[in-house]
């Protein structure tokens, strides 16, 4: 029996390849933030840009006076220092962390559901958080403290659809199809019930329907903060659960009989990944395709182990919504185009070529 | 490993289960003491994977318990089952394509800490399953990628890496070649013997269950019917009651073990119009295709036909099978024993007249010829000629020699089917049988 082999245990080259493709993801995700900001409505110099990055990363100990040679607004240095760093840098900072938000919250959905089209927007997540929003800006809710609240309602809209897919789940045993179909429902008639609301509001739903529509815009620090917190929180329980989820693509059967917690661990991982997508959703709107697409990206590139999926997702994403941003500013300079609109002309093709591509190979969505 | 608290490996107290308004598992009790090999037979549907799934807390029970090395099985945790217990099914279904490596790997999950991960030894593990199974070579390959059969040996190799004292089988040579069959199920054994591990193994093959296994539970119908070592519990009548198959029970020359012969239904499903409404029976001797001719001219104009007696295997005892006709059989190269002569002293005694084929006749078939010569003079007798020039005695003389007998003794000599026909029309006992 077995054919002689001398070869030895240990790290395979497979494995060493998934832990270069992340390191690359992150030298890249980093080079893109540092030249993101060299794109924006108002034009300033590269070299100002980069000088004030530098300058207010150190806490003004490099170059000290960024600004010289450079033409001043009216404002002066410090209003070009409040473009870059506050306005620029912080809408960065945001793509970079609701695309990893989506990303790995896509990764882990289409690991719960052992399905290749689940991600946080088909479920009704998305729809669940936008319409917790959409309550506090049609009825104007506390103005003064939007930047609480739009998460908080976020978070009770995000998760009350999870917990709905669930409990219709626990019904029928928990199959996966009910769990999926139960989602699809759901975001069709949260959709309905957000146009609903729109159509019928008191005030504001140009802005509401602005930004339905998905982007970065008109932000600040403290939301950034709120967003980072809750998603570095989320997204790095997730990534602990990579193996869970290799496990659970064998069915929940045998899964249970690894030793996996199989109807725990799906419940848990729903939950988080509703929170996550709550904390993108707050204050960016329905941003589509970046939690279906990123997922796919890793498994392409570094195989199927989830260990490697959930980070790269969340990396993936990552760079895929500030592309998104630096392309939709150097294709329309000086416009506002929603982010959302940008990000489905990219997903789209890309989610009808993973349909044609999977009849090929194999049908959709059996779990 | 775990080293559990000692006792039985596995108790099951009066345990039903339903599914809707069917009763799959019926008040059963089951005790499996450590390092059996215990074989759930039965015919499909009969609960052997219901059985299983309950071991595993798959299913609900509608009463009764499950013991697990003296725990019951709510008391243990999801993680503690899998130390305990681990499952080979019948097929699985992966979503994703891994290597078979990693897919290996995973059965050392219970075994590992929330956020560790896997050692070496962990890895040599793996290894030293997946050769096990004769498929370290194919270590990097998908699992998508490989064939069922590679798919059912690496679920074992994971299974193996479980380390679990109880392994749960379910079906586990379906998908296999007779050569990893029999090598699967050595594994299987020596896992049992040499390492105390108790197996629990749903297998329709009943007698690979009872050449390797040490007990045998039937269920039928969601009950134990017979339970015990292969010896005391396959028998005829059995595989009549539970199957409704007729089959014959023979001995397994080099191990003893017993060997069931298959047949035929208790109650054939399509039974060709001439085996029960006309002339005859004719009986044909006969073998290596030589009685083909016959038989299908036989019972195309009507008479019944018997046969043999055949080797398994044979082409003229499939022909006999297909036309309906009862057959003495013996096992493939086998000479023919005991009770295969008496058998077809039955059906030669039955028999209106006895057609001899032109077969050839070595030392192991010979009784063939024997018992037809015990029959002259009280059942008219056919010999179809031989061909000129074609050896066929390989007896040293005596097939010849008893066929001369024959013909004194009033055999008459036909030449092919057609005379045999003509032949039988003219006589008149078949036409007063009729």
């Amino acid at each position: 029996m077995g054919t002689p082999s001398d070869r030895t245990p240990g790290p395979r080259p497979a494995g060493i390849r998934r832990v270069w493709v992340l390191a690359l993801m992150i030298v890249a995700l980093g080079v893109g933030v540092l030249l993101s900001p060299l794109l924006g409505t108002v034009a300033i110099a590269p070299s100002t840009v980069l000088m004030i990055l530098f300058h207010q990363a150190s806490g003004g100990a490099l170059f000290p006076n960024p600004c010289a040679g450079a033409s001043m607004p009216a404002s002066g240095c410090s209003g070009l220092i409040e473009i870059v760093w506050d306005a620029r840098l912080s809408e960065i900072m945001l793509a970079v962390v609701v695309g990893a938000a989506l990303g790995i919250s896509g990764g882990t959905l289409q690991g719960v559901f052992r399905n290749p089209l689940a991600d946080p927007f088909l479920l009704g997540i998305s729809s669940g958080g936008t319409l917790g929003t959409a309550v506090v800006v049609v009825f104007r809710i506390g103005v003064a403290e939007q930047n609480l609240l739009l998460p908080l309602f976020a978070f009770v809209g995000a998760i009350a659809t999870g917990v709905v897919i669930l409990i219709a789940a626990r019904s029928r045993f928990g199959s996966v199809e009910t769990l999926l179909l139960t989602g699809v429902a759901l975001s069709s008639f949260l959709s309905a019930v957000l146009s609903l609301l729109l159509l019928y509001s008191p005030s504001g739903s140009l802005q509401v329907d602005f930004w339905l529509l998905g982007n970065l815009g008109s932000l600040d620090w403290t939301q950034d903060g709120i967003a980072f917190g809750v998603v570095l929180m989320a997204g790095t329980l997730l990534a602990t659960y990579g193996r869970e989820l290799n496990l659970l693509q064998l069915g929940s059967d045998v899964a249970q009989s690894l030793g996996v917690d199989a109807r725990r661990v799906r419940v848990r991982l729903l939950l988080l990944a509703s929170i996550t997508t709550a904390a993108a959703v707050a204050f960016t709107g329905i941003i589509g395709f970046v939690g279906l697409v990123s997922p796919h990206v890793v498994r392409r590139v570094a195989g199927n182990d989830y260990r490697v999926v959930l980070p790269g997702a969340a990396l993936v994403g990552a760079g895929f919504l500030l592309a998104a941003r630096d392309l939709s500013l150097a294709a329309f300079p000086g416009s506002l185009l929603p982010i959302g609109i940008f990000t489905s002309f990219a997903g789209a093709p890309f989610f009808a070529y993973l349909l044609f591509r999977r009849r090929q190979t194999t049908t959709i969505g059996g779990p | 490993m775990t080293d559990p608290p000692s006792g039985a490996a596995l108790r099951l107290r009066s345990v039903t289960v339903r599914y809707g308004a069917r009763t799959a598992l019926q008040d059963l009790d089951l005790e499996v003491p450590r390092g059996q090999f215990l074989a759930l037979a039965g015919p499909n549907g009969s609960g052997k994977t219901t059985l299983l799934r309950a071991i595993l807390g798959f299913v609900p029970l509608g009463q009764g318990s499950v013991e697990l090395f003296g725990d019951e099985l709510p008391s243990l945790s999801v993680a503690e089952r899998a130390r305990r217990v681990a499952w080979v099914p019948q097929e699985e279904t992966p979503r994703d394509d891994v290597p078979l490596f990693d897919y290996v790997l995973y059965g050392r999950y219970a075994h590992l800490g929330r956020l560790q991960g896997e050692s070496s030894t962990d890895r040599e593990a793996a290894i030293r399953a997946l050769r096990a199974v004769d498929l370290e070579g194919r270590a990097r390959d998908g699992v998508l990628s490989v064939s069922g059969g590679e798919r059912q040996r690496a679920i074992l190799a994971r299974a193996l890496v479980q380390e679990a004292p109880l392994v749960l089988l379910d079906e586990p040579t379906s998908h296999l070649d007779i050569a990893h069959q029999i090598d699967l199920l050595t594994r299987v054994r020596e896992l049992s013997r040499d390492r105390g591990v108790t197996i629990v193994a749903a297998m329709h093959d009943l007698n690979l269950a009872a050449r390797y296994s040490d007990r045998i539970v039937v269920l039928s119908r969601g009950r134990r019917v017979a339970d015990g070592p292969a010896s005391s519990v396959l028998s005829e009548e059995l595989l009549a009651r539970v199957w409704g198959v007729v089959a014959d029970l023979r001995r397994d020359p080099r191990s003893g073990t017993p060997y069931l012969l298959p047949h035929h239904l208790v109650a054939p499903v399509t039974p060709s119009p001439g085996a029960f409404l006309g002339r005859g029976p004719v009986h044909v001797v006969g073998g290596g295709g030589s009685a083909e001719p016959y038989l299908r001219a036989l019972s195309e104009s009507g008479y019944r036909v018997t046969a043999g007696v055949l080797h398994l295997l044979d082409s003229d005892l499939e022909t006999a099978e297909s036309l309906g006709g009862l057959t003495a059989v013996e096992v493939p190269f086998a000479p023919i024993g005991e009770e295969a002569r008496s058998r077809l002293r039955t059906l030669l005694e039955s028999a209106t007249i006895v057609v001899v084929a032109p077969f050839p006749v070595g030392p192991s078939n010979l009784p063939n010829l024997e018992e037809v010569r015990r029959v002259l003079g009280r059942v008219p007798i056919v010999l179809v000629r031989r061909p000129p020039g074609v050896e066929w005695d390989f007896s040293g003389g005596r097939a010849k020699e008893i066929e001369e007998e024959l013909r004194r003794g009033g055999a008459q000599d036909v030449t092919g089917p057609a005379e045999l026909l003509a032949f039988l029309a003219a006589e008149p006992l078949l036409a007063k049988a009729q």
